[in-house]
């Protein structure tokens, strides 16, 4: 059970305060209610460019990192789809530091033109070095808009194309800002060992007077329903074929997310699975399967993933995983399944709830899905999940009509592969 | 109305509280270290194998690790993994240059069990001729993969010339696989793994009558601790690229052997690297990501070998950055070496690095990997004591002396991998 106090200011910041008496440590976390999901289609990638420019000097502090690393503190931030999250750690008996840092860059940014240039610059090699530097770094590129037609779920947090980086303006990043930076589009929570009362008092004298505005209104087109399959195939210079089979699942608040969630755990995630025992031991198909779901707020992903074993191929990959999910369909996992599936989902938990940083931000995270407290009541739902839900949920989920199908197929480089070493002189 | 000008009045670390773990030695010679876990039901036990890769053959050592659990006697690897994901419980191994550490996490009623399991299918493993082969062609692709990854091939390079010779210089090659057979793992595991345990660490709440029968059953599997051989290294020095066709980025590595933490100048060089390149706010990453904005991160490590050590600049730049990366490298070591650093800038990182040690000391997996990191290399927490007295004292003249005595480009090994300009 997670502890926590939830309070908020006249501005409308929601503010939830975790108290930890164990801990020398003091955790500032702030979510901001705004992701990749907001963008404009022609200016992808913003909100995650955005993130960095929030570390580049706010309107009374001109660095953000440097005041806080002399409080012994550090920070970092990380955008999804969903929501941009940044947060603080530092010695608690510092924690004011934190909040005079996060208070002024809510108040204002300083909005320096060298800051978004830089920024740009190191957000390009940042889409250079994961998305497109690597061998397979741009298949959620291509999988994205394939699994979405509508939905701006069907662009990745770092952008479609680098050309939307480089074009964004300052004018963009202050019209940005003024629409979704401000207290009421943002949750915070604070974690440590502080009294109530005076971490109130702290929290009013930093955030107390920054002004309110709107909460911006969320327009989202939905996604029709998928009514075919969709496949994809691109060719690669890579060691081996891949494949992504993504197939809609249900939104992060409904009882059919966490019934994914244990179903994906049921496929492929561990080694005494169908999925991996069936294709990899016996049949061989595959060098590795996983299988995930994506945990986005709106209809989410639940995707199959490996590559092929040399010597096999796409296609029969294709005809014996359909029959292998059709055992999913047709036959209900037994009890003692279940049972170790739910007892690896506690031991998980466990170890996550280990961390003050890891509590903090999903308790923000919770609070904006509606209740804080819903942390503490996963665990029930994931208890109360029976067979029955499992067999409903592979039917309703695992259906060709209801998948998006990525495939990558290897070819063999004109170039030699194996590189080549030479010294320079100095 | 408050000045937000102004910052808030800081208070400096003052005290950190280093916790030693209980030790036990069962049987009078295997000892067990414990920490518990307040308010928790987690549990991580770890065991210690001198398995490592430079024990004897890096290959070899790789792969037996990746094949413990795939059959005994007894049972299959599915029967094996069954058992313990029935259990709820999940199990993890490392291998490290000079040992292997394979980690139970558990919830602590089910701990005495799983250890249970996890002995029985580790006492005989029979590395199935199928299982071998299917781990090898796993590994094979997976190497594969790697190979088209610039750091990937950096950092091997980097491996390669800085331990030439030496078994630490020995990278897993494609042509490797022809040479592994079951008969080389077998020999391995029946040498380094079968009751083969030197050390285990347990961090949570077990009660005292499962804690009698974990020590009952890991008794038997005491090994005294291998140490591996002393080694001296030639390292070669100079600019090498590799090239690697179509590349947009290159891998960049600056490295040089150094020294363990039994060196004089251990905790001084911390110090100085801290402000030359280990934190966001160091001057490789203030120049070349927050100014010049060339690549996504730089840094620079101290990293510790078996009696030994080496430094190593890593990052990963766009192909046209490459040559200016390594000049504003070149004008930073310059500058370390040549300039006295200023005051507010050792005080922020005399206060970063204590809240980093607060934080490294809070909790009891923390503390439990600052206590192994000592007690490995023979030291005790006094090692922390005086790393904290050094910071607390160092003098902007000293850190200039230790960047005069140990960076020096001329001295160090530069790889770069990716597509050259032309």
């Amino acid at each position: 059970m997670i502890q926590f106090e939830r309070f908020e200011l006249a501005n409308g910041l929601k503010v939830i305060f975790h108290k930890d008496m164990t801990t020398p440590m003091a955790v500032v976390n702030t979510l901001y209610d705004v992701g990749a999901r907001d963008e404009s289609e022609n200016q992808t990638g913003f909100a995650h460019l955005f993130e960095h420019l929030m570390f580049g000097g706010s309107i009374n502090i001109p660095e953000f990192d440097s005041p806080l690393q002399n409080a012994g503190g550090e920070s970092n931030a990380f955008t999804s789809n969903d929501i941009t999250n940044y947060y603080n750690l530092l010695p608690a008996q510092n924690i004011e530091t934190a909040l005079w840092l996060e208070s002024d860059r809510m108040l204002s940014l300083a909005f320096s033109k060298k800051s978004l240039e830089v920024q740009r610059s190191v957000v390009i090699e940042e889409f250079k070095q994961n998305y497109l530097n690597q061998p397979y770094g741009d298949v959620w590129l291509e999988l994205r808009p394939l699994a979405y037609q509508i939905h701006p779920y069907k662009w990745a947090t770092i952008g479609k194309e680098i050309k939307h980086i480089e074009d964004a303006t300052l004018d963009d990043v202050k019209a940005f800002f003024k629409k979704y930076y401000h207290p009421s589009n943002a949750i915070l929570c604070i974690a440590g060992n502080f009294e109530l009362a005076e971490l109130k008092t702290m929290v009013q004298k930093w955030f107390g007077d920054i002004p309110k505005r709107k909460k911006p209104p969320r327009i989202i087109p939905a996604e029709p329903k998928q009514e075919a399959l969709r496949i994809k195939r691109i060719e690669r210079d890579v060691p081996a074929d891949c494949f992504y089979y993504a197939f809609k699942m249900a939104e992060r608040k409904s009882e059919g997310y966490y019934i994914a969630d244990v179903l994906s755990d049921e496929l492929s995630k561990e080694k005494s699975s169908k999925l991996y025992l069936q294709l990899k031991k016996e049949l061989q198909l595959v060098t590795e399967i996983n299988t995930y779901i994506l945990g986005s707020i709106d209809e989410g992903l639940l995707v199959i993933t490996g590559k092929i074993a040399p010597g096999k191929t796409l296609e029969e990959l294709d005809a014996a995983l359909w029959l292998v999910l059709d055992q999913y369909k047709t036959i209900p996992i037994s009890e003692q399944e279940l049972k170790r599936l739910k007892l690896k989902i506690r031991t998980s938990r466990e170890f996550q709830e280990q961390g003050l940083l890891n509590r903090a931000m999903n308790l923000c995270f919770f609070e904006l899905l509606g209740d804080a407290n819903g942390i503490n009541e996963e665990a029930q739902i994931y208890q109360a999940i029976e067979a029955s839900h499992l067999l409903e949920l592979a039917q309703s989920v695992l259906r060709k009509e209801n998948c998006s199908l990525l495939q990558v197929k290897s070819i063999p480089s004109k170039k030699k592969s194996i590189p080549k070493v030479k010294s320079i002189q100095k | 109305m408050i000045d937000r000008k102004i910052a808030p009045a800081i208070r400096d670390v003052e005290e950190i509280n280093f916790l030693t773990p209980k030790k036990v030695l069962i049987d009078n010679q295997l000892p067990f270290y414990s920490l518990e876990n307040t308010g928790s039901d987690a549990v991580k036990l770890d065991l210690y194998f001198s398995a490592g890769t430079i024990v004897n053959n890096p290959l070899v050592a790789n792969f037996t690790a990746g094949l413990l659990f795939s059959g005994s006697s007894t049972k299959s690897s599915e029967e094996i993994h069954n058992e313990i994901d029935d259990l709820g419980g999940f199990v993890d191994i490392n291998v490290s240059h000079e040992y292997a550490i394979l980690s139970l996490y558990s919830l602590n009623s089910q701990l005495l069990e799983l250890l249970h399991v996890v002995l029985s299918a580790l006492n005989d493993v029979t590395f199935p001729e199928e299982e071998v082969k299917e781990l090898l062609k796993d590994r094979k692709q997976k190497l594969k993969v790697n190979l088209g990854k610039v750091n990937y091939l950096a950092q091997i390079e980097l491996q390669k010339r800085l331990f030439k010779g030496t078994l630490y210089g020995k990278t897993i090659e494609l042509n490797d696989f022809d040479t592994i057979n079951r008969t080389l793992i077998q020999d391995f595991y029946d040498t380094y793994y079968r009751k083969g345990i030197n050390k285990v660490s347990l961090i949570g709440n077990v009660n005292d009558d499962d804690t009698k029968a974990i020590h009952a059953l890991l008794g038997p599997w005491y090994k005294k601790k291998i140490s591996p051989k002393s080694m001296t290294f030639n390292p070669e020095k100079g600019v090498f690229h590799v090239e690697k066709a179509g590349a947009l980025q290159s891998g960049i590595r600056v490295a040089k052997i150094m020294f363990d933490k039994h060196h004089a100048d251990y905790h001084g060089f911390n110090v100085m690297n801290t402000i030359f390149g280990d934190y966001f706010g160091s001057r490789l990453m203030k120049n070349i990501r927050e100014d010049k904005g060339y690549t996504y991160g730089i840094g620079s490590m101290l990293a510790e070998i078996y009696q030994n050590g080496y430094f190593a600049i890593m990052t990963q730049v766009g192909k046209k950055f490459v040559d200016p990366t390594l000049d504003e490298i070149k004008i930073e070591m310059d500058k370390m070496r040549n300039e006295l650093v200023g005051e507010q800038e050792l005080t922020m990182v005399r206060n970063y690095l204590m809240g980093q040690s607060l934080k490294a000391a809070d909790g009891p997996f923390s503390m439990m990997d600052l206590f192994l990191q000592v007690e490995v290399a023979d030291l005790d927490y006094s090692f922390y004591n005086r790393a904290i007295h050094v910071l607390k004292t160092i003098t902007p003249q000293e850190i200039k002396a230790l960047a005069q005595k140990y960076l020096i480009w001329d001295e160090m090994l530069v790889i770069t991998a990716g597509q050259q300009l032309n």
